[in-house]
């Protein structure tokens, strides 16, 4: 409790960054990154460090439940997610067989999220539907991705291009993107 | 302060879903994403996901429901062919597997029933 306390003031400071989860995620996974975050990382003092690791700890029960539900997932989804894979990955085709066997956001956290986000409290939602829901944030994020593809390989051409997904692309496609869902 | 506590927790949920999927896809069409990205998207899908409850909600309300259908669901895709071609899909093929005949336009499949039960509670209360 107190690490999250801590967290708290420190992240009000600066714009509505996404700062929370990077510790979870950035230290093992991206190493390729890590210059740019340790400028970032080092501007703070060392408190700051110390307060990651606490949240991290704690954050980890959340994060492996999660990843168990998607793999549970993964079998029901299977069969559904099939044919919107070909709209998407129309340019490469490898991607076609194995690119349905997960979905973005697990069911359970996006049903959560939705209950969220209503305002009456009795408003409920079927099962279908919610499937349904999940289809279409499921399409929205696949989009995102494929357009930012897109953006970086037209990016590409004007100078240096290391194939790495940046913020700018999605900055780009975000307006038209959010127009189309 | 507790409200704000759970956002966090749920968009910490979000980004790590987020960016295990977008690492595979990375993974798979040989490219990368920076951290960056990561946390702009799940900024973005964030956004998404309230807006489309918000927007569902309505929808039912609309409709005199409290509980919402797939139509809803389907009104989501309203400005955009492409999408509604492929939910429809979707929705054709979740009928078929729960045996329901798909019903290509309008669906008049008994669902007012729900609606209907979640009325009379409210008729009922009055």
């Amino acid at each position: 409790m107190p690490a999250t306390k801590d967290t708290g003031p420190a992240k009000r400071g600066r714009p509505p960054a996404f700062k929370p989860p990077r510790p979870v995620k950035s230290a093992g996974q991206k190493a390729a990154a890590a210059p740019k975050r340790a400028s970032a990382a080092a501007s703070r003092p060392a408190s700051a460090a110390k307060k990651a690791a606490p949240s991290a700890s704690k954050r980890a029960p959340m994060t492996t439940l999660i990843s168990s539900e998607s793999e549970a997932e993964d079998d029901l989804s299977d069969a559904n997610a099939d044919e919107e894979m070909e709209d998407i990955s129309e340019d490469d085709d490898r991607a076609t067989s194995t690119e349905a066997t997960r979905d973005p956001i697990p069911a359970n956290l996006l049903i959560r999220l939705l209950y969220e986000g209503f305002e009456d409290q009795n408003t409920q939602i079927q099962k279908g539907a919610m499937e349904l829901v999940g289809h279409y944030m499921n399409i929205f994020v696949r989009e995102a991705i494929a357009r930012a593809r897109f953006e970086r390989r037209g990016a590409g051409k004007g100078g240096i291009s290391d194939g790495f997904l940046q913020v700018e692309d999605l900055e780009k496609l975000a307006p038209q993107l959010v127009l189309d869902f | 302060m507790a409200d704000a506590d759970k956002e966090e927790r749920l968009k910490s949920a979000l980004w790590y879903s987020i960016g295990q999927f977008v690492d595979d896809e990375c993974v798979k069409q040989n490219l990368n994403a920076t951290p960056q990205f990561i946390g702009a998207l799940t900024e973005l899908v964030y956004r998404q996901i309230s807006n489309t409850s918000r927007d569902l909600e309505t929808f039912s309300k609309h409709a005199g429901r409290r509980i919402i259908n797939e139509d809803d669901v389907m009104l989501l895709s309203r400005r955009n062919e492409g999408l509604e071609t492929v939910l429809k899909q979707v929705l054709d093929e979740m009928k078929a597997k729960e045996g329901r005949p798909a019903v290509p336009e309008k669906k008049v499949r008994g669902r007012p029933s729900g609606a209907s039960a979640g009325k009379g509670k409210g008729k009922a209360k009055q």
